[in-house]
């Protein structure tokens, strides 16, 4: 009996659900996929003035670098009226606890002291939330007065390269061509300008056309094509003399479309003879020139690879305008773009992982980003035109030109975010267009 | 045998006669109702969801007269079976199709329904001819991507996380009535929407995303001659613990020995996961990140108070995966953010399991935010 009771009992225990635990070993563990993209809140204080002859610009520095950060997109401003905390200097600590209470995810403060016309600007980032002062963060640069914006940019280059963990672009410059009267009678010239439209200068007057500069990679010489002597012919100018020459001496033989290879000492161009055009280069100093292409087709807009190694340019030799990659040496091109329409103005990414280009289809216009084999296009404006991208030393903007439709159409200088956000037109004086963003100044 | 035995023995007898004889003659289920059900995903759920202003469709099509003697035959073929009797019908002018539809740019998402025409004669049906037109599912640009897409909030309504309507007192109440501010999440979009996708048509040959580029070799920095570095500004010992210092120290001094406390209780259900997931994700804000970053996983290890507060102190840096160590500390910068963030406030956890989520271990993978 009592056999039988211990397997009534067992079979009551077998019967019985399943209430075990299998316990877990270590730490829970969870994984996170999905995230948000929005731009990352930040506060920037009005620079405490070491000095009193610095008050002004105490002030002014810290709103460029809130222009250029808020510029990105990639951050947004908690406003002055907002703060809980005031600094007022420069060492004392900081009161997170203020600074979280308004969601400010970083803060940058700083000290600017003016002698004579020497400007000190001293900061500091920090990491709100952690409690702790940015790595690399504190800073002090030291230059003149009539060099305060740059400076700020500096500050916001060191802010943003931390924060976001790749270079700035915020000290650099733009060269475009500076458009003024109606689309018939149009006065071009060429310009040059901080990357935020501030400080424009003109290289040229508007006696002759002018078009395509393309600064040099140590950003103090400037490719362009001028029809100063009637036909195009391309001129390189040392911006900061102002001085320039002609670098195509053929007369009668139109050449354009130059763009300097990464190590300055070549030039890579776009010749048109007898109803041909093919791409050459140039050796800068001995005028030695080497044909790379010679089919019956016209290849234009040439634009070398970072490393040096290949080139992109545009072809009509399939019938339509694509875009095709070949050894800087020349030889056998590989056509890159497929999709529908037609492709033009490709420029290879500082980066070197993608190519932007032109895009024209269905009677619009767009600019768009593709990997350097072709694959992952991705079309990032849309409009009645754009066109001629150029990137910015980081790789992350692209800058181009928007031209409005109509007999009072203007063109305008327009910037957008790789990822297609953030697009703002660039603010200049008059109307502009083929912009190329020079690298970062040193 | 005792008597005690005797009635167990006839208990259990009776039991496992049951248990035996009772499945031979089960009773009649007892009726229930049955209601079928469709299975959705939450994304499918939220386009639902956003789908405010149904295209206008006229209910009832203008119906067609009744025709009187035979006309000649109609430009389209019949495709039914064409043995049923039919009675031509006049010549038919198009039908005056409403204004409001066909002078929409947009195509129709469905197809216009066949008139019905109980008197007249049997005409072809046309349905299958139509145009299967899908409307596309284009996402409305917003500032900010979220995994859910989130329509705009009303004008005068105050940002938060928490959806509440506005309460205002009533004109004239004798009792003092509470007023609460209306309150809703920011608009967010599913994934980037570029101007050319905001314009173009619904089908495009370019496609609609891409992975985000890497970050370009880095190169020396140049000298600023200019630049001198500050001293930083003293703090408190315990605010000054950099997590990545204590990670790598903690890893060259075999970190990983260390014997921490079992979990005990029971565990956490899926739910309970998800909801902690979800918590961390509305924080963890990968918008800043270099493209480098957002291609670099880390596993952030975190302790947390039995409150559901996460201890700062404790959150550091596990591994990494797939990026450089500067990407890796902006990835965990980020991942720190998020945490300390979101869980200001308590992550809500049971605190009857507070054993098996005292220590947790979050792998951002951030992945799936590179083709937004």
């Amino acid at each position: 009996m009592r056999t039988f009771l211990t397997g009534v009992l067992l079979a009551a225990a077998l019967l019985a659900p399943a209430t075990a635990v299998v316990a877990q070993n270590g730490p829970l563990r969870i994984e996170i996929t999905d995230g948000v993209i929005e731009p990352l809140p930040y506060a920037v204080p009005s620079f405490i003035a070491d000095t009193a002859s610095a008050s002004e610009l105490s002030t002014q520095i810290a709103r460029v670098i809130a222009s250029d950060l808020s510029g990105t997109g990639l951050f947004r401003e908690i406003p002055a009226s907002a703060h809980i905390s005031k600094v007022t200097d420069f060492d004392a600590q900081v009161q997170y606890a203020d600074w979280k209470a308004v969601n400010a995810q970083a803060l940058i403060t700083g000290a600017v002291s003016v002698n004579g016309n020497r400007l000190t600007v001293r900061f500091r980032g920090y990491d709100v939330f952690a409690d702790k002062e940015l790595d690399g963060g504190g800073l002090q640069f030291t230059g003149t007065t009539d060099g305060w914006r740059r400076m700020a940019h500096k500050v916001a280059d060191t802010i943003y390269s931390r924060i976001t963990g790749e270079g700035g672009y915020f000290d650099s410059r733009v060269v475009y061509v500076s458009e003024n009267g109606p689309k018939n009678d149009r006065r071009k010239r060429l310009a040059i300008m901080d990357y935020d439209g501030a400080n424009v200068q003109f290289l040229t007057n508007s006696a002759s056309i002018v078009l395509a500069p393309r600064f040099s990679p140590t950003g103090d010489r400037v490719l362009y094509t001028s029809y100063e002597s009637g036909f195009p012919q391309i001129h390189v100018m040392d911006i900061g003399k102002v001085q320039r020459r002609v670098l195509s001496t053929d007369d009668g033989i139109m050449s354009f479309a130059p763009r300097f290879s990464p190590d300055g000492r070549t030039v890579v161009f776009s010749q048109s003879q007898g109803g041909n055009t093919d791409l050459f280069t140039m050796d800068i100093n001995s005028g030695k020139l080497t044909r790379l292409t010679s089919a019956p087709s016209i290849e234009t807009a040439p634009s070398f690879s970072p490393d040096g190694s290949q080139i992109v340019f545009e072809s009509d030799r399939s019938g339509s305008q694509q875009l095709y990659v070949m050894a800087v040496t020349g030889g056998e091109a590989r056509r890159i773009s497929h999709g529908k329409g037609r492709y033009g103005t490709p420029v290879w990414s500082p980066r070197g992982d993608l190519l932007a280009f032109t895009k024209q289809n269905k009677g619009r216009f767009h600019i768009g980003v593709m990997r350097t084999d072709g694959s992952e296009e991705r079309l990032l404006t849309a409009s009645f035109l754009d066109e001629g991208p150029t990137w910015s030393p980081n790789g992350r903007v692209i800058m181009f030109t928007r031209e409005t439709q109509g007999a009072n159409g203007r063109s305008l200088l327009y910037s957008v975010d790789i990822s297609g956000r953030n697009l703002k037109p660039v603010r200049t004086p008059d109307g502009g267009s083929d912009p190329a963003w020079s690298p970062l100044q040193n | 045998m005792q008597v005690g035995t005797k009635i167990s023995l006839a208990a259990h007898a009776g039991l496992m006669g049951w248990v035996v004889f009772g499945a031979w003659f089960p009773s009649e289920p007892l009726p229930f109702q049955v209601q079928e059900v469709t299975m959705i995903s939450s994304a499918e759920f939220a386009l639902l969801s956003q789908q405010h202003q149904a295209p206008e469709i006229a209910e009832e099509p203008a119906a067609l007269p009744v025709p009187e003697e035979e006309p000649p035959a109609p430009a389209v073929e019949p495709q039914v079976d064409p043995e049923p009797e039919i009675v031509e019908p006049e010549p038919i002018e198009p039908p005056a199709p409403d204004p409001e539809v066909t002078e929409r740019p947009e195509p129709e998402p469905a197809p216009l329904p066949v008139p019905p025409a109980p008197e007249a004669p049997t005409l072809p049906d046309l349905t299958p001819d139509l145009p299967q037109v899908v409307e596309p599912q284009v996402a409305q640009p917003a500032d900010r991507v979220a995994p859910t897409p989130i329509a705009p909030p009303a004008p005068d309504t105050t940002i938060d996380e928490v959806v509440q309507p506005e309460i205002a007192p009533d004109e004239g109440a004798e009792t003092e009535q509470e007023v609460q501010e209306a309150t809703a999440p920011e608009a967010a979009s599913d994934r980037i929407v570029t101007e050319a996708e905001e314009q173009d048509d619904p089908v495009t040959a370019a496609p609609t995303q891409s992975l985000r580029p890497k970050t370009r070799p880095r190169r020396p920095t140049p000298p600023v001659e200019t630049a001198t570095p500050i001293e930083p500004v003293e703090q408190p010992v315990e605010e000054t613990n950099d997590a990545v210092a204590d990670a790598v120290a903690e890893a060259i001094a075999g970190g990983a020995d260390v014997i921490a406390p079992e979990p005990s209780g029971p565990p956490l259900t899926s739910g309970e996961k998800d909801a902690l997931r979800v918590s961390v994700s509305n924080c963890w804000n990968v918008g800043s990140l270099s493209t480098e970053a957002l291609g670099t996983t880390v596993v952030v290890g975190v302790s947390l108070s039995q409150d559901g507060k996460p201890d700062a102190g404790t959150i550091r840096m596990l591994s990494s995966t797939g990026g450089s160590s500067t990407a890796a500390k902006q990835a965990f910068e980020a991942a720190r953010r998020a945490i300390i963030r979101c869980g200001a406030k308590g992550f809500q956890l049971p605190p009857e399991k507070y054993g098996q989520w005292r220590d947790i271990e979050m792998t951002f993978n951030p992945e799936r935010m590179r083709i937004k």
